[in-house]
Order: structure tokens, then C-alpha cells, then sequence
């Protein structure tokens, strides 16, 4: 698009515009935000086609609760991360409140990943060309599972302890891996100090960083191969229509063509299958 | 999908893309909307139902109740269904081969399902699918919500129990082993074994006792409990539907 230069700009503007040209140059970040946020979607997506956004949302708001959680938060099993907790929870100005949307966080995330989930399903939006779109979302669902877990464990409270030491035992009891993964998630044979700082760290880096990673992936491939259409979109059932239009008057031409059937009065058909319609 | 069918769809795609809209702001404010209801909803959760602390965790006392948070129900109930060691029930059809297949089958359904049909009445299949899974999903998680979350504490109604078996009965009420087993109708229906007629096995004390501190998942061990308790709860349990009714 060419604009017609009417004067000096305000000289902020242009060093705002230099600058953006600057970066533009170098990184094509105005191509990227345009390839982003300006592609086309097809018309009449609804409103189920939001819980993916919803969850995106719902992931960063555990990590901001998250990281606000980790400034007061000690694990330490001679008593620490017990007390830490009960200092967010009753000492920290709005720490009650920080605890409890990253607590309920989790199961609204949990809710949300799940409808999401439906909806493709339902919807058949993982066949081609999304395939490899449901397979990293199907990391994503196990990724968020694996996140309450692991923070279950980390309010070192008494269900939280004896819940994690049986989901440990069930996985520790699968075949030939299993003790394997046991000893990795405890961090030895037993459950101790260890197997806290190494929740700690499962739960706060290495799942985060991996459900970080499956959101980049899930979302390249959602703009590169576009958001899916409504199977029953008022497109969709347009061209339905005409196809079935066009599969009735074949079949009326078929019928008049036939040798030695009854020639019917051409208006016939089409008014019998517009009053049945 | 034939190429033909791919074809197809990448036409008829791109056709819908072409009399599209653009993402931004046409998507992005009804994702913003919903996404924002969602947050306000998570904020109000927290103001009202409060997230409390427990019991600080102490290893030495066994005296619990193993339930997950609600999202973990399902496992929770399927390991009350394969509760037995027998082969029709055995205990790794909930720890092992249920949640994997079901995990294999989550992740590879796009290739197993291929066919270019995506509205969900043409796909019985899929239909099914959905609602026995979600069905089921729910069901456990709400039988999960209902289930007993300890074991009464008036005692067993059994008979015949001598001195060390009343002990061992002391010792199996004051670690909890009734939140998961029950015996002669009282205590959890699950996840742990029917304990009515376990002496039937004709176990010794000594195989027990190994047992109680290296039992098979999802039972954790009681390795930590004096030796003087272990022989009296073995006692206990190994004379359950023989001797103790």
C-alpha cells in the first residue's frame, strides 16, 4: 500500500517507525505478526473453537502463580515446605489468593483440555491434514495430567504424601521399565528429601518446558494448516445441498433417459422433493 | 484419506479460507471473551472454596487415606475394579494395560481413524466412542467422589480373636489399611482386596510379613512398622475367615 507523504511526521512517530523498520529488517517480524494474525479463517467458526485459547490462557496464568508460588516456596522435608505453605497461605499479602487460583487453576486446565479435546473429536478436526496437530495437543492433555501429579505432592501435606507415594508404586509396578521410572520419580528406592526436590523440579522445569514446547509446535502447525471448519458450517451445508441437487437431477435425467419408462411432466419431480424437503 | 479425498479437502479448504475472515479480530475477541470468563471463574473458585493445608506429612504413621484429587479418580476407581490377584481381575489391568492402551489409542486415533467423513452423525463409530468414554470417565469420577473415605472406627465384627489377634486388629485399624480393604463388610470396597477369607490362602507370618513390607502397587509398604506390630497384624490377617469370622 502507498501513502501519500503530507509532512514532517512527529518526530516521535518516526523514530518509533525507524525502529519497528529496524527490527522488520532483520527479523520479518511484520511478516510473522501478518502471517499470525491476519490470515484468513474460514467464516462461522464458533465458539467451541475458543477452549484451545482458553487453555493457552489458563497455562499462562498457572505460570505467573506459578513463579509467584516458587519466590515464597521451600522444598525441604524436615518441615520447610510444609511451613512455606502455610506462610503463602496465611502470611503473604494475596498468597491465599495466588494459592488458590494456581489450585483450581489446575482443574479448570484440566476441565478446559478435556472440552478442547471433545471438540476435535467430535468435530473429526484431527484427520487430514491435522494429524500431527492431535498428536502434539495428545502430549499436551498427558503433559497436564503429569503437572497435577507432580504438584500434588508439593504441599507435602498427609493425603498429598500417602496419594503420590501410591501413584509412584503404580508406576514403579509396571513391567521391566517400571522400577527403572520408580527410582527416577523418587529419586532411589525410597521417598525422602530427594524425591521432593526432584518433584519440585519435574513440576516447575522440565514439564513446563515441555508443555511450552508442545504449545509452539501446536501452534505452528494450527496457522500453518488453518483452523478447521465446522463440519455443519452454513458453507459447508450449502455445498452439501447443491451436490444433492445436483445427484437428484442426474438421477431424474437417468430416469427420463431410460427406454420405456413414463415421461413425467418435467415440474413432477422437482415439486414432490421441494415439498419433502 | 485417498489422495483424491486430499485433494478434495485441500480445495474445499482453501475455498473456505478464501471468503474467509481474518483471525485477528474476528477470532481472537470471541477466544479473548471466553478465555477471560474463564479466569474470572478460576479467581472466584479460589475466593470462595479456599485451598486449605493439611496434616503435615509424617512418614512413621501410616495412619492415611490414598485419595487423589479428583482428576485421578478414574485411575483411583479402575484400580478398585482390578483389585484381585486372579486372571480375570488382576491388579495390572488398572495399573498397566488399561491406561497405556487407552494412552496408545489417544495418540495414534488420527491414524486409526482416516476416513474423510468429519460430520459426527456419519461416524457411529466416533459417536459411540465419545459417549461411552466420557460416560464411563464420568461415571468413575463420580463414584470416586462417593466413595468411603475411612473405615468405622467401632472395630470388625469378627469373633474368636485371642490377644495377639486382637492386637494385630489394633494395629489394622490405626494405619488405615481399612480406607482400601474391607473385611467381614466393613472398610473401603477398594482399591485393596477383600480381606474376609484372606487366611484361606494358608499363608505363614513370615510370608506375610514380607508381604506388609514389600507389597505389589498400588499397596505402599509398611516396612516402617515395628517388627512387634508386623507379627501381630500377619497373626490378624492370616487368621481372617479361619479362625477370626
Amino acid at each position: 500500500m502507498t501513502t501519500k507523504d503530507i509532512g514532517p511526521k512527529n518526530p516521535v512517530q518516526k523514530g518509533a517507525d525507524a525502529t519497528i523498520d529496524f527490527v522488520d529488517e532483520r527479523s520479518g517480524v511484520k511478516t510473522g505478526t501478518r502471517w499470525f494474525l491476519f490470515r484468513n479463517i474460514p467464516e462461522g467458526t464458533s465458539w467451541f473453537q475458543t477452549l484451545g485459547f482458553t487453555a493457552m490462557v489458563v497455562f499462562g496464568m498457572q505460570a505467573i502463580t506459578g513463579i509467584i508460588l516458587a519466590m515464597y516456596y521451600v522444598p525441604d522435608t524436615q518441615g520447610g515446605a510444609y511451613k512455606s505453605i502455610e506462610y503463602i497461605t496465611n502470611e503473604v499479602t494475596w498468597g491465599w489468593l495466588v494459592r488458590g487460583m494456581h489450585k483450581w487453576g489446575a482443574s479448570v486446565m484440566i476441565i478446559v483440555v478435556f472440552l478442547h479435546m471433545a471438540r476435535v473429536f467430535i468435530w473429526g478436526a484431527y484427520k487430514y491434514p491435522r494429524e500431527l496437530t492431535w498428536v502434539t495437543g495428545a502430549m499436551l492433555l498427558l503433559l497436564t495430567m503429569f503437572m497435577g501429579l507432580t504438584g500434588y505432592l508439593l504441599v507435602w501435606d498427609q493425603k498429598a504424601y500417602w496419594a503420590t507415594v501410591v501413584a509412584v508404586n503404580i508406576f514403579a509396578s509396571a513391567p521391566i521399565l517400571g522400577p527403572y521410572i520408580g527410582d527416577i520419580l523418587r529419586a532411589g528406592p525410597e521417598f525422602g528429601p530427594a524425591t521432593l526436590s526432584r518433584f519440585y523440579s519435574i513440576h516447575m522445569l522440565v514439564i513446563p518446558g515441555a508443555i511450552a514446547t508442545f504449545i509452539g509446535l501446536h501452534l505452528y502447525f494450527i496457522v500453518r494448516l488453518g483452523i478447521s471448519e465446522p463440519p455443519w458450517s452454513k458453507r459447508r451445508l450449502r455445498i452439501e445441498r447443491d451436490e444433492e441437487d445436483a445427484r437428484r437431477a442426474a438421477a431424474r435425467e437417468k430416469a427420463k433417459a431410460l427406454p420405456g419408462s413414463v415421461n413425467y411432466p418435467a415440474s413432477w419431480p422437482v415439486e414432490a422433493e421441494e415439498a419433502t424437503r | 484419506m485417498k489422495p483424491a479425498d486430499k485433494k478434495a479437502y485441500d480445495k474445499d479448504y482453501a475455498q473456505a479460507k478464501k471468503t474467509g475472515k481474518p483471525f485477528f479480530p474476528y477470532a481472537i475477541y470471541k477466544d479473548t471473551i471466553i478465555a477471560g470468563l474463564t479466569v474470572i471463574a478460576t479467581i472466584i473458585l479460589a475466593i470462595t472454596v479456599r485451598a486449605e493445608v493439611g496434616e503435615p506429612v509424617n512418614p512413621a504413621t501410616t495412619d492415611f487415606v490414598p485419595r487423589p484429587e479428583w482428576y485421578f479418580y478414574f485411575a483411583f476407581e479402575l484400580l478398585k475394579i482390578f483389585k484381585n490377584q486372579d486372571a480375570l481381575t488382576p491388579v495390572i489391568m488398572a495399573t498397566f494395560m488399561v491406561p497405556n492402551i487407552m494412552i496408545i489409542l489417544l495418540v495414534v486415533w488420527p491414524f486409526i481413524d482416516r476416513g474423510p467423513e468429519r460430520r459426527i452423525w456419519k461416524r457411529p463409530f466416533a459417536l459411540g466412542m465419545t459417549v461411552i468414554v466420557t460416560g464411563l470417565l464420568c461415571y468413575l469420577t463420580w463414584m470416586g467422589a462417593n466413595s468411603p473415605a475411612g473405615v468405622a472406627s467401632q472395630g470388625l465384627p469378627l469373633s474368636g480373636l485371642d490377644e495377639q489377634a486382637t492386637k494385630g486388629m489394633d494395629v489394622y485399624m490405626a494405619n488405615g489399611c481399612g480406607s482400601c480393604h474391607m473385611v467381614a463388610g466393613v472398610g473401603a470396597p477398594g482399591p485393596g482386596p477383600d480381606l474376609t477369607n484372606e487366611g484361606a490362602k494358608g499363608w505363614d507370618n513370615a510370608k506375610m510379613i514380607a508381604w506388609f513390607k514389600a507389597p505389589k502397587a498400588p499397596m505402599p509398604s509398611y516396612a516402617s512398622l515395628p517388627p512387634e506390630d508386623l507379627e501381630n497384624l500377619a497373626t490378624f490377617v492370616n487368621g481372617l475367615g479361619t479362625k477370626y469370622k
